[in-house]
């Protein structure tokens, strides 16, 4: 039963022009548990020539909603309901209707897509022109006038239209495919877009350059997008409104600006909490208790009654129809109470969250202190040089880490962040112990790691190798699939407690499951790594570092496969790991709100890396405050913030596109792509500058920071002196 | 330097190494061709010390040289495109081989080109109905038959057809007392004899089908698949241009060591059917102790294959752009 006070919401309401309705749309699988329901009888209405921003965490069903709008849905899905197509002129399309013909013509003419997989979207084996001409050739367009529209397309997403063209897809970056996948999605002179998570698997800069992109696209073509992610803040400056999924369902759909100052779901107001990000007060983020549902068991009545701290009988037995709320009419939220929501819910958080989360402390540490793990101009390449005539390779070294040198002190935390292919990770895994470094020394008190270990890959040490631990990325894939937990858990207690028996390992165990939120225990630690959640794999895998008492971790992007709302409950749980067994940890990240969250809770630092070298590295206050490097401050430019700007800054890249790393640019690596670059840098290589003051601790690799130097007297590198390959990409993007 | 003028650098190296590595192994086998000469002809001599001197006036060889010296001049005289007279067969090696070479190809290349075909046709069927009665059926008769070697087949055929039922041929490579040439009954009886041997080895194929099949599925379930489907391409340009290719690409690699395996028969096929092919004569050579044609014979197949690998590593990049002009290898 729905009950609803503004069902007026969903007459066509008047005034605005529709493109594409939904009316009880559902999406569900026949599943042997059961019918599986990913997308629940939805109801939208979306508007033309907005830009549409649906956000939802992983299995809300936003893929699903994206799919519908097409009539895609995979097969053996189906979808029921209607989709109702408006055309500009003409009578309204259901899409669900239609006949395969029909469909045929009906996507990429006037609905098209744009997958989050721009890396596997293309055929491998044919050109970029050829799926092009494929494409117009199919809905009998005329060719010639499609390519040269194809080149207009390509030339405003600031690509090169002739040698894209003739491109194979593996001859491009990732950032070029995903633009280039756009060109082909309008080349058919679509009305409506819609994008399902096209940044995800891109670096931050790039994200943020094609979001750009987009807003002067969608201008230019009388686009409506729909935009569909699991990030919040990427969305927030770009989107008209905001629709919010949460298991399958709407919760909120509204102005982006009225939802981001005023959610009316607690939901939204939970999410809008829960999402790291650079400005907020650290206070202000907590973790959603609780986890999704299952798509076969929605809860009856409001499907996040079982998270929401306002639930009352009512929202057990009661499905909340569509309220409105706000000022504006089409804000409409599917909550009975969200009134109090807008009211209460502070204090309602504050009663759930009082005592237990961690506080802020500072872990600065003066600078006669011992290091835990110091590293020394350490250096790593990979790749063989030719080395004889029996050596048929050719000479291919890449150096993902040159001449780094930081201490890392007890109970101290260092994040590592820069863009993918910077060298974090390896730096990271050098640290601890999982990789030889070609050059220099990493000492763990006052120790050298590989002495004795000669040629070998693994350390000799075996107390070294206890001290030095990791955690992985993807919890899915680094607990073996076919142990139980138990015998997850057991294994590092044999090998680093031989002492304790059967009994006692049970106990301890049982003990840290408890310990880390998973209860009961006794019935987690039956079960497999399947059977478990994302965040509760993650949890599992953090214990099993933390049995063997180690001195240090190093957290691989331990949070960026978790759902955004999980994110900041296991960075908690790593604050709190890290006091109770007094270790340090060395984090890898490519997000810095991640990174902010993570160190400026523990007053640890922020390392920032670019093409191998830390450029800067300082307090997270100083880092996010305060950066000195340019390229920090390109980081915190691209970093989306929860916020709409009126007033976007200008990008402060000159190029978009890293540099090949087996041509490393001379003296300053960045001076490519720096704004601020001059000739000095293009032959002088920055040392690391200890700025360091009451503020914090900040040392930063940029001749700017010393007003002395002969870079201020120097030219500035103008674009056209840059090299012709790197202009490629050249993206000027204001206002 | 260009990496094709490496690659050839690397595979002429590779057909040195072959060769020197088989001169060695062959020298150390147990008995050598005089032995094998005295038991054949010395039973029938008076003095067997006159066979010895026969021996060595036939067959050309200096036994007592040091191995490196007979190395030497194997490998002089095989630069000079000189294999060697074989000792069992008394003409020269080159001829044996061009006498034995296009019978195993035309065997073999029926039986390779079938296997293929098939594999491939019968594997995207399997795919495109994946889980269906057809597919699981197929795939555990390909999984069965793949795992029964030829040879065990061809025993049971050559048992059944050639000498219970008379069908066919029970060896021999052409037919006797018909002209050999352009005429009908030659041909036809080439065609009859190849029969059985071919047939044994193209049922044994499956593993060609698994292969398509697995690759056919790997590409229905990408995402380039979807995108071309919403793009609404036709039927046909998916199926040709985006499943078929991209399945059958990784499976050039294996057909083309496929086609230079050729070369080397099936040594035991041909044994078992008489079939005077490469097969048949190599275990001859090995049976006499023939070190000549031996050394032909495997030099011939590692070059096969060699060059059959050669020519993959070149023309991989011209049918997959992904491996284009890199400095990537196709295997």
């Amino acid at each position: 039963m729905t009950i609803s006070e503004s069902d007026a919401s969903l007459v066509d309401s008047t005034g605005t022009d529709t493109i594409v309705e939904l009316r009880d749309t559902s999406v569900s699988f026949g599943m042997d548990r059961g019918e599986s329901r990913v997308l629940n009888e939805v109801n939208i209405d979306i508007e033309r020539n907005e830009i549409l921003g649906v956000i939802g965490e992983s299995g809300s069903g936003k893929s699903m909603f994206a799919s519908a709008l097409l009539d895609a849905v995979p097969a053996p899905g189906t979808t029921t309901g209607d989709v109702i197509y408006h055309p500009e002129d003409g009578d309204p399309v259901d899409v669900t209707g239609l006949s395969k013909s029909e469909l045929k013509q009906f996507r990429w003419e006037e609905i098209s897509m744009v997958f989050q997989g721009a890396m596997s979207s293309f055929n491998p084996v044919r050109s970029v022109r050829t799926h092009f001409v494929e494409t117009l050739s199919a809905h009998d367009y005329d060719v010639d006038a499609g390519i040269e529209r194809a080149k207009d397309l390509l030339e405003d997403l600031y690509l090169e239209p002739e040698r894209m063209l003739e491109s194979y897809p593996h001859e491009l970056s990732g950032g070029m495919k995903q633009r280039v996948l756009i060109a082909l999605s309008l080349v058919l002179e679509p009305e409506m877009l819609v994008m399902d998570e096209p940044t995800a698997a891109l670096d931050l800069l790039m994200q943020q350059s094609i979001i750009s992109l987009l807003n002067e696209i969608q201008e230019k073509h009388d686009l409506t997008i729909v935009f569909i992610t699991h990030d919040l803040p990427l969305v927030a400056d770009l989107s008209d409104r905001l629709a919010v999924l949460y298991a399958f369902e709407f919760a909120e759909i509204g102005p982006a600006d009225e939802i981001l100052e005023r959610p009316a779901h607690p939901y939204t107001r939970a999410l809008l909490n829960a999402t790291p990000n650079l400005s907020a007060p650290l206070e202000q983020m907590r973790p959603i208790e609780g986890e999704s549902p299952d798509p076969v068991n929605i809860p009856p009545g409001c499907s996040y009654h079982p998270r929401c701290p306002l639930a009352d009988e009512q929202c057990k037995s009661i499905d909340p129809g569509p309220y409105d709320a706000g000022d504006s009419r089409n804000h409409d939220v599917y909550c009975h109470h969200w009134e109090q929501s807008i009211d209460d819910l502070e204090r309602a958080f504050t009663e759930s969250n009082s005592d237990d989360s961690p506080a802020t402390r500072n872990a600065s540490h003066s600078d006669d202190a011992e290091p835990l793990v110091s590293l020394e101009d350490v250096e790593v390449q990979f790749g063989s040089e030719n080395d004889g005539w029996l050596d048929f390779g050719e000479s291919d070294v890449v150096t993902a880490v040159d001449g780094i040198s930081f201490d890392i002190y007890e109970n101290d935390v260092v994040v590592l962040v820069g863009e993918s292919g910077c060298g974090k990770t390896t730096l990271g895994k050098t640290a601890v112990g999982l990789q030889r470094p070609t050059d220099g020394t990493i000492e763990y008190k006052d120790r050298d790691i590989w002495k004795g270990s000669s040629g070998s890959s693994t350390l000799e040490d075996e107390e070294i190798r206890r001290a030095l631990q990791i955690v992985h990325q993807d919890p899915g894939s680094s607990l073996n699939s076919h142990q139980r937990v138990r015998s997850i858990l057991s294994t590092p207690l044999n090998r680093w407690h031989p002492d304790l028996d059967g009994n006692d390992r049970r106990e301890r165990i049982l003990a840290m499951l408890e310990y880390v939120g998973i209860s009961p225990p006794e019935d987690y630690i039956e079960r497999y790594p399947h059977q478990l959640s994302g965040g509760e794999k993650q949890r599992v895998a953090l214990i099993r570092a933390m049995l063997v008492n180690p001195d240090l971790i190093l957290a691989d992007e331990a949070v960026s496969a978790l759902d955004v709302s999980l994110r900041v409950s296991i960075m908690d749980l790593m604050i709190e790991l890290q006091d109770a067994f007094d270790t340090s940890f060395l984090s890898v990240s490519h997000d810095l709100s991640n990174a902010r969250y993570l160190a400026e809770k523990t007053g640890g630092r922020i390392g920032v890396m670019y093409l191998g070298e830390l450029v800067e590295i300082g307090s997270a206050e100083q880092i996010i405050q305060n950066p000195q490097h340019p390229y920090t401050q390109a980081l915190r430019w691209a970093t989306p913030e929860l916020e709409q700007d009126d007033d976007p800054d200008e990008n402060p890249i000159r190029t978009i596109d890293v540099p090949d790393q087996k041509n490393m640019p001379s003296g300053c690596r960045y001076h490519t792509r720096c704004p601020d670059a001059r000739e000095t840098c293009r032959t002088q290589k920055p040392e690391l500058v200890d700025l360091s003051n009451e503020d914090g601790v900040q040392r930063t690799a940029c001749f700017r920071v010393d007003d002395d130097h002969e870079y201020w007297d120097s030219e500035p590198i103008t674009d056209d002196a840059v090299d012709g390959d790197e202009d490629d990409d050249h993206v000027n993007v204001s206002g | 330097m260009d990496w094709r003028i490496r690659r050839l650098g690397q595979s002429v190296f590779t057909v040195w190494a072959v060769m020197t590595l088989t001169f060695v192994l062959t020298r150390f086998m147990p008995g050598n061709p005089i032995d094998y000469f005295l038991v054949e002809v010395g039973p029938d001599l008076d003095d067997p010390a006159q066979a010895y001197e026969m021996a060595e006036l036939y067959m050309n060889i200096n036994p007592e040289d040091p191995l490196y010296i007979e190395y030497y001049d194997y490998m002089t005289a095989f630069m000079q495109g000189d294999l060697g007279r074989s000792m069992s067969m008394n003409m020269p090696v080159e001829e044996v081989l061009a006498i034995a070479i296009p019978w195993t190809l035309f065997v073999m290349s029926w039986a390779v080109f079938l296997g293929f075909t098939a594999g491939i046709a019968i594997g995207a069927v399997m795919a495109y109905w994946e889980g269906g009665k057809f597919d699981t059926a197929l795939t555990g008769y390909a999984t069965i038959i793949t795992s029964i070697p030829f040879y065990v087949l061809a025993l049971v055929l050559l048992t059944i057809f050639a000498y219970r039922l008379n069908w066919f041929p029970t060896g021999g490579r052409q037919p006797e007392g018909v002209e050999p040439g352009f005429n009908f009954l030659y041909l036809t009886g080439i065609v009859h004899h190849a029969m059985l041997p071919v047939f044994s080895m193209f049922v044994t194929s499956g593993m060609a089908a698994l292969t398509m099949r697995g690759n056919s599925i790997r590409v229905l379930g990408s995402d380039y698949l979807r995108v071309a489907r919403l793009r609404g391409l036709s039927d046909p340009t998916i199926a040709i241009h985006y499943v078929a290719r991209n399945a059958i690409l990784p499976m050039y690699t294996g057909l083309m060591i496929a086609i230079g395996s050729m070369f080397g028969g099936a040594v035991v096929l041909e044994e078992i059917f008489v079939y005077r092919g490469m097969g048949w004569y190599l275990i001859e050579a090995v049976r006499a102790r023939d070190y000549p044609l031996m050394m032909g014979a495997f030099t011939v197949i590692t070059i096969a294959v060699v060059i059959a690998l050669l020519i993959a590593d070149l023309t991989y990049g011209k049918i997959d752009p992904r491996a284009g002009g890199e400095n990537r290898e196709a295997f």
